[in-house]
């Protein structure tokens, strides 16, 4: 491959490729990937750190909150982001990035979508390595591969509300609205010149665009990329979901008997991947390696999913298949498991059909009982999380259960139907995990599913 | 390969009258947009290429559609248009080999709004679930697998006027990759008054009456002002239009066995971003992403200085250029930076009759590979050079058939997005 | 989002829990039992008014729905959306509030079930 030059981005005949050959057939020739940093925002505060010392801990970030007036709706609990932090020192993306993101306009005009993608960026880039490193790359060697399902929609309600009140509103609130304006405002805050794209499937955001990432690097298409999601709190959504009564009053419970629904997050999440040979031949080393992907739809119904998890079984098998594992290799699963009744049950049809007798005994765990569903962003989130549990040997539990809502003195048990063996209490350790699996079931039937694999410092 | 095209828009429903609008030179009659609600600024532009309602009723049986709002309704009738005109039975797509991947540039915007005038004026519990479940840019994409029981990838993608071209990269690259046997990829937009307000207080429209306009006989009657010039001196803007786009992508071997005849073949596509772009608007310089672009014709043996070495270099250009001044002056630098020295093949501009949004351009964009009047086609709008631009779109004389196509979108907010089409082998 | 046949069950426990008192002294006369009809009868009018009005059911009028005919499966073929979209709509009408629990195949049956409870609630 020559520098500056990246490798072709298609086969010549694209349309040729496939012919007959089915997934056994299929082009694998492809680069390894790897992850080699990784940036997050979340319930539990600005930073991977904030994330991972809350998960761990058994802490929920579902909490009341501020940003709107929540005895309104429904519900009343979210994990809100908590304010960034004061000092300038402290916040991973600089001035330079954000103004760059502004585009020449004053930094009122970042959403709060964009300033925490800016932020996820701006912390997966150094702790990678690459930070001002990323403008010496070849022009159009870096892309952007975003997901999110409001991007600047809570601004927008500011806008609109005044708008409706017959008062004209300034157009500043609306320009960032876009679902690709997190996205961009990466690509513009970072310098980047490739690809930039951003997946607006609804909880299988974050998935699809980290697919996207991997499609696109192992193509050579790109040499880093910039993979992720963000998404904020706005009322469209809050009470959108609690007009399908798909939302927990407590914070939610997947997997458990007495689950009454969902709970919801904001924040953003921020991977950069790379190739393994360049990864290597500058020094640094992977998080863990992303070795597939894959996705499929229920094509069955607008909001609720395939009772059977078929659609979300194919996800998981193609990622398998698309990594070159087997079911066998998986040694646990950071779940979509958003504590719907109907989403656990169906997610844990899926997971049988995929790991037969040995379903009940992986290690399955709930970043969502912790930091909530953050929509477009989750699929991003919980990957990282999946990364950084392969990376430290350990994964989070869920977090303990309120003292309220013990019943029968064994709290709230496992749901018989969908007997998934969650982490509870303490972390478990896993330093031995090989591979893991990272599921998401989306809103409108799409579900995608990403295999991440422990890096043990082998070469290819 | 392209081997079903379903389209929806001002035209109708069906290829045959954008073919026909296309090859003339001659946008459809643009509709008044409702401007009841009070959202539009005095003075503004008022008109917008907007879809018949009624002509997409034969594709949408009541009892699907009641609930479906005005993006799914385009995007599920495109999609059934491509099968028919096909010859496909919906059946035969069913299963985990169909993807679809689709592109909208503002999503479901009319439910949004009208689900958040609920939650903002009646209180959050009046939310109506309907409403939200069709607000998610998602919809279309999901309404369409449902109607065809399309099991493998469901992805949407939303990066404005860039969106359609990276969605059909986006399901060819499925294809090729094996990972399924077909996609329906294309593009969806719905043009409700708020949204039409806010591009025009954006100065994104092209004016009503004064600068560039001029009394212009069209199809029904005279259309004064709102005039989309695509590469024009005189362009203010675009004219917005709704509608969608589904093509339907398959392999060689799989349109064979189907005995289908394809459209055009992908031969290639790529993308690139400008971080010099304000969020909503263009960059200034084009050399960058004219090297992208440049790089992208030599990966695929396409650059100018292939000449006569398959697959054969670009002959002709079907540009994203609409009428946005700061969008046409970019593309008219990055076609040039690509080009260097040599002469740009003729340059299609379709927007002039397609409008922007709605998945027109795409639309168009295959026809030109497919049909002989339609890649020879004028550009509607124009009339006057702009010698700012050095890029002129083609007046309309017979041209041979394209061997290579190449189709182009810049999106406001820096996203560029190419895609070659080739003669079906 | 509640699904209608794992809800039948805590529906009908709700149900029972949330009798109005004044239920109670009604029923024991006759001229409340007329009134309690009348009132039910008022309801189911009004019931059918708002399925047709928010279920976006081309072609149907109020009277040609059947009362005790079943709402979702088979029936008019409504399904878990339309069931809470027609929550929304008759917590509004009747200014009641509906647990989610209480959102299951039992209460939402016919126009019937639904107007009884409405009307136990009221």
């Amino acid at each position: 491959m020559q520098p500056g030059e990246a490798v072709q981005a298609a086969p010549a005949n694209p349309g040729e490729g496939a012919d007959g050959a089915g997934s056994a057939g299929r082009e694998r020739g492809g680069r390894r990937v790897v992850v080699t940093g990784v940036g997050a925002v979340s319930g539990f505060g600005w930073g991977v750190e904030a994330l991972w010392q809350g998960l761990r801990a058994g802490t929920t970030a579902i909490r009341p909150f501020r940003r709107f007036d929540a005895t309104l709706h429904r519900t009343h609990l979210a994990a809100e982001v908590p304010a960034a932090p004061a000092s300038p020192a402290e916040r991973p993306c600089g001035p330079a990035a954000a103004r760059a993101a502004a585009g020449g306009r004053p930094l009122g005009t970042l959403s709060l979508a964009d300033r925490f993608a800016l932020s996820a960026a701006g912390e997966a880039l150094a702790a990678a390595g690459l930070g001002a490193a990323l403008r010496t790359l070849p022009e159009g060697a870096v892309g952007v591969f975003f997901g999110s399902s409001t991007g600047g929609m809570w601004e927008s309600e500011q806008f609109l509300a005044g708008v409706f009140d017959g008062r004209r509103g300034s157009l500043r609130a609306i320009a960032s609205q876009q679902v690709n304006g997190p996205g961009d405002a990466v690509a513009r805050g970072f310098g980047v010149t490739g690809p930039v794209q951003t997946v607006s499937s609804a909880c299988a955001s974050g998935a699809l665009a980290i697919a996207a990432a991997l499609e696109s690097l192992r193509r050579g298409e790109v040499e880093v990329a910039l993979a992720g999601g963000s998404d904020s709190l706005c009322q469209l959504t809050y009470a959108g979901f609690n007009s399908l009564r798909s939302v927990d009053e407590a914070p939610c419970r997947p997997f458990r008997a007495g689950r009454a629904g969902m709970s919801i997050g904001e924040g953003a999440a921020v991977l950069v991947l790379e190739p393994l040979e360049r990864v290597l031949a500058r020094g640094a080393v992977p998080l863990a390696e992303l070795a597939g992907a894959g996705s499929a739809c229920d094509a069955f119904h607008m909001t609720a999913p395939e009772p059977e998890g078929t659609g979300a079984a194919a996800a998981i098998a193609a990622a398998l298949d698309d990594a070159g594992l087997a079911p066998a290799a998986i040694d646990f699963v950071n779940a979509h498991a958003t504590g719907t009744p109907l989403n656990d049950a169906a997610e844990w049809r899926a997971l049988l059909a995929v790991f037969g007798e040995r379903s009940g005994r992986i290690p399955v765990t709930a970043t969502k009982a912790a930091v909530g569903h953050l929509l477009g962003c989750s699929g991003a989130i919980e990957a990282l999380v999946t990364v950084l549990s392969l990376a430290r040997g350990e994964l989070h539990p869920v977090p303990a259960l309120p003292a309220a809502s013990a019943t029968s003195g064994d709290g709230d048990p496992i749901d018989g139907a969908c007997p998934a063996a969650l982490v509870t209490g303490r972390p478990l350790a896993l330093p031995a995990a090989r591979a893991a699996l990272s599921t998401s079931l989306a809103f409108g039937g799409s579900n995608a599913a990403l295999v991440f694999s422990r890096w043990t410092g082998a070469s290819p | 390969m392209v081997t079903a095209l379903g389209t929806a828009g001002a035209h109708g429903c069906g290829r045959a009258g954008l073919e026909r609008a296309l090859a003339a030179g001659a946008p459809p009659p643009a509709t008044e947009v409702d401007r009841g609600a009070g959202y539009h600024r005095p003075g503004g532009a008022r008109r917008a290429l907007l879809t018949p309602v009624a002509a997409l009723a034969p594709w949408l049986p009541a009892a699907e559609a009641r609930r479906m709002g005005p993006p799914s309704r385009l995007a599920v009738a495109a999609a059934r248009i491509a099968l028919a005109e096909a010859g496909l039975d919906p059946a035969q797509l069913a299963g985990p080999g169909t993807a679809v991947v689709l592109s909208t540039a503002f999503g479901p915007c009319s439910f949004s709004e009208a689900l958040l005038r609920q939650v903002l004026r009646d209180g959050p519990e009046s939310a109506s679930p309907y409403l939200f479940t069709e607000s998610v840019a998602n919809a279309p994409a999901a309404q369409i697998a449902i109607a065809c029981g399309a099991r493998g990838a469901n992805v949407t993608l939303c990066q404005r006027e860039a969106g359609p071209l990276l969605a059909v990269a986006r399901g060819a690259a499925e294809v090729a990759a094996g990972r399924a046997e077909r996609a329906l990829v294309g593009a969806v937009d719905e043009m409700p008054p708020l949204l039409h307000a806010v591009l025009d207080r954006f100065g994104a429209l092209a004016a009503h009456g004064a600068r560039g306009s001029e009394a212009r006989e069209g199809p029904g009657g005279r259309c004064r002002g709102e005039i989309g010039r695509p590469l024009d001196r005189r362009r203010d803007g675009v004219v917005a239009a709704d509608g969608a786009t589904v093509l339907l992508l398959e392999s060689a071997a799989a349109a064979g066995r189907g005995g289908r005849v394809p459209l055009a073949r992908v031969c290639g596509w790529g993308s690139a971003f400008d971080p010099s772009a304000p969020p909503t608007g263009w960059g200034g310089g084009g050399e960058a992403l004219g090297r992208a672009l440049r790089r992208l014709l030599r990966r695929c043996g396409a650059a100018p200085e292939d000449v006569g070495a398959p697959p054969a270099a670009i002959d002709r250009i079907v540009s994203g250029a609409s009428g946005a001044r700061a969008g046409d002056r970019l593309e008219a630098r990055v076609l040039r930076a690509a080009w260097g020295a040599a002469p740009l093949p003729p340059v299609l501009a379709p927007k002039g009759v397609t409008g922007e949004y709605g998945g027109g351009f795409l639309a168009a964009a295959v026809l030109a590979a497919a049909v002989a009047g339609v890649a020879a086609a004028p550009a509607a709008g124009f009339g006057e050079p702009d010698p700012d631009l050095g890029v002129s779109p083609h007046d309309g004389s017979p041209l041979p058939p394209p061997r290579a196509l190449l189709a182009s979108s810049l999106a406001a907010g820096g996203a560029a997005a190419w895609l070659i089409l080739g003669r079906p082998r | 989002m509640p699904d209608l046949a794992h809800a039948a069950s805590s529906a009908d426990d709700a149900h029972a829990a949330d009798v109005a008192p004044g239920a109670d002294a009604a029923s024991g006369a006759n001229g409340g039992n007329a009134a309690d009809v009348a009132d039910i009868a008022d309801v189911a009018g009004r019931v059918k008014r708002l399925i047709v009005a928010n279920l976006h059911l081309d072609g149907l009028r109020p009277e040609m729905l059947d009362e005790q005919a079943p709402l979702f499966g088979d029936g008019l073929g409504l399904d878990s959306v339309d069931a809470l979209e027609l929550v929304v709509a008759v917590e509004k009408e009747f200014g009641i509030r509906i647990k989610s629990n209480e959102i299951g195949r039992d209460v939402f049956s016919s126009v019937a079930s639904l107007a009884r409870f409405i009307a136990g609630r009221v």
